[in-house]
């Protein structure tokens, strides 16, 4: 078990993509869509199963949330003030 | 024909418990359908001392919200007809409301202070809803009457608007009913644009038969789908896909296959429901296997809901025998033709010229332009598509021949063939004409096609080919056409590639 949620939030990452890359080569500053390709019921499913994995409600979230988190960092940023993990 | 499900709903107060649940990210309201009812009919009050009343037109440019199917149905209690618009597709300007002859359009776009004053923030509808009700003129709706515009995509990119008649409607609902048995105790869950008129389907049903239905979107579907515990799932195979690689990460981490079904689509699934472009084989066993029963069909908004696998006639492979009303024809050509005693109509309301004699031929019979056949049971099979389309995950349908036409003509380029390997946007493979390659001219006309385009077919990368299609070279037929699979094939690598070929600016 992951202790911080940026490693935790690359591996969830790396699950729903196509061909599982390894999550240390994720850059957190690429556009999950332009460079990931990842699509709109992908990129929920990313947060469900991420939030889920960080124990952070899934209720603290809208989708114009959502439409916000452009990269990989932007959604650890947006994960971070309610997680229980460091990182 | 049996009784009209569309005058019923409109005309008596549901005595059921059904509810309706509007959900998505951080939000959700549910109410019995009793009190929808009560709503609508206070937005149909509020339309009415608007001036808008039968034979109006009101435009829904919108995603999915209560306010939504509250406008519907309080269109349908006062006669007005609705035209739904798929957002991204559609800009709420002067252009669509002239184009379209519409009355008012509500909508969720930020609308400008120089927006025309007939279109209206759907916000307000929120507020009609809790207003006190008058007596409404009964109406009633005759067969042939048309409740609304549909918009599927046309030849000429432009997309064409087809008004639906309320028999195909009612047809449509109690074959599905015949064949699936919708009832109290059952969630139909739909996620697909309202403006899709199928999608609006269910809360008829729920009002009719008395099951719940939830109303989310696309973006929060995997999120809410747990604790809503939908009983059947309404989805596309882009969908189904996507779950199913989700799934198959759990099972790899070593989850029991029917405890990772009930964490994704909760623990009530009684079928899922898939259709709108060709399932892939593999994906429809893999939910068998797993016990949530899956059901293809086949249908174009042309004839709606025409053949459907259900529990009582299942054929792997197959996408079902044709629904009561239904008859299928296959002709010499090896096309599906589409027979309906209520046909969704008879032409094309927006059309290029021409393209209403293609798909409508008399006797209420559709041409689909797709091949297929009939086994000796009656079930159909789809063999090919005649034209190449696109089905986004959201279920959006791109066309993609006469962009690549359009890219052709520029004359910058030999051939086009068009992919979409991510939401990002299509890919194109050009074929260079023989000779230097004159990348400033590609990248000129992709922005030429680009400007010309509807938004869902923007070309956002070119990948050029590293030789011209040739018959030799295997990326020809004999009568010259690009042989798509093949060029897929060959590359690949700079399709998938986000960073590959010339970018659109």
């Amino acid at each position: 078990m992951p202790t911080d949620l940026d490693t935790l939030a690359r591996e969830q990452l790396s699950q729903v993509l196509r061909d599982h890359p390894d999550p240390v080569a994720l850059d957190p500053d690429e556009d999950l869509v332009q460079t990931y390709g990842i699509t709109s019921l992908n990129k929920v499913l990313f947060l469900t199963s991420l939030c889920k994995a960080a124990e952070v409600g899934l209720d603290k979230f809208t989708e114009d949330d959502l439409a916000r988190m452009r990269t990989l960092g932007d959604v650890v940023d947006a994960l971070r003030p309610h997680a229980p993990l460091k990182g | 024909m049996t009784e009209s499900i569309i005058n019923r709903i409109i005309a008596a107060r549901p005595d059921h418990d059904g509810a309706i649940t509007v959900t998505g990210l951080g939000h959700r309201t549910t109410m019995p359908l009793a009190e929808f009812h009560d709503r609508a009919k206070a937005v149909a009050c509020a339309l009415r001392r608007r001036g808008i009343g039968a034979g109006d037109r009101i435009g829904i440019l919108s995603a999915n919200r209560l306010e939504w199917v509250l406008l519907d149905l309080a269109a349908l209690m006062i006669k007005a007809q609705t035209a739904g618009f798929e957002p991204g597709k559609f800009s709420p300007d002067s252009d669509l409301i002239e184009r379209y002859e519409l009355d008012v359009l509500y909508t969720d776009a930020p609308l400008s202070d120089d927006a025309p004053s007939r279109a209206m923030p759907i916000s307000t509808i929120a507020g009609d809803a809790e207003e006190a009700t008058a007596a409404l003129d009964p109406v009633e709706w005759g067969a042939t009457e048309c409740t609304t515009v549909k918009f599927t995509s046309g030849s000429t990119g432009a997309p064409k608007g087809l008004e639906a008649t309320v028999g195909s409607i009612d047809s449509s609902l109690h074959a599905v009913q015949s064949l699936f048995d919708h009832r109290p105790g059952d969630d139909i869950l739909t996620f697909l644009p309202l403006s899709l008129l199928q999608q609006r389907y269910w809360l008829y049903s729920a009002l009719y038969w008395g099951h719940d239905i939830t109303i989310t979107t696309y973006q929060s579907v995997f999120a809410v789908m747990p604790t809503v515990r939908p009983t059947v799932v309404m989805g596309v195979p882009a969908f189904f896909d996507t779950a199913k690689r989700h799934l198959e990460s759990s099972l790899a981490d070593g989850v029991e296959p029917a405890k990772a079904a009930a964490e994704l689509f909760g623990d009530r699934i009684r079928y899922l429901w898939t259709g709108s472009a060709p399932a892939d084989p593999t994906t429809l066993r893999f939910y068998n296997e797993a016990g949530l029963p899956i059901y293809e069909g086949y249908g174009l908004n042309e004839t709606c809901i025409t053949t459907k696998n259900h529990p009582g006639a299942h054929r792997e492979g197959s996408v079902g025998r044709p629904l009561p009303g239904k008859e299928i024809v296959i002709d010499d050509e090896g096309v599906v033709c589409v027979r309906s005693d209520h046909p969704v109509n008879t032409a094309y309301t927006y059309a290029a010229p021409g393209d209403s004699e293609r798909m409508f031929k008399p006797g209420g019979v559709v041409r689909t332009g797709d091949l297929g056949r009939l086994d000796e049971d009656g079930f159909l099979y789809i063999l090919g598509r005649a034209d190449d389309v696109i089905v986004l995950d959201n279920a959006k349908k791109i066309i993609v021949r006469p962009v690549e036409t359009r890219f052709r003509d520029t004359g910058a380029v030999a051939e086009c063939v068009l992919y979409c390997p991510s939401p990002a946007g299509l890919v194109a493979v050009v074929s260079p004409h023989p000779g230097p390659v004159d990348t400033t001219a590609i990248a000129q006309a992709l922005a030429t096609v680009n400007a010309a385009s509807e938004p869902d077919e923007r070309i956002c990368r070119v990948i050029v080919a590293d030789e011209p299609f040739t018959v030799d070279n295997g990326l020809l037929t004999s009568q010259f056409k690009p042989i798509r699979k093949r060029i897929a094939d060959r590359y690949r690598d700079r399709i998938d590639d986000p960073k590959a070929g010339i970018h659109a600016h």
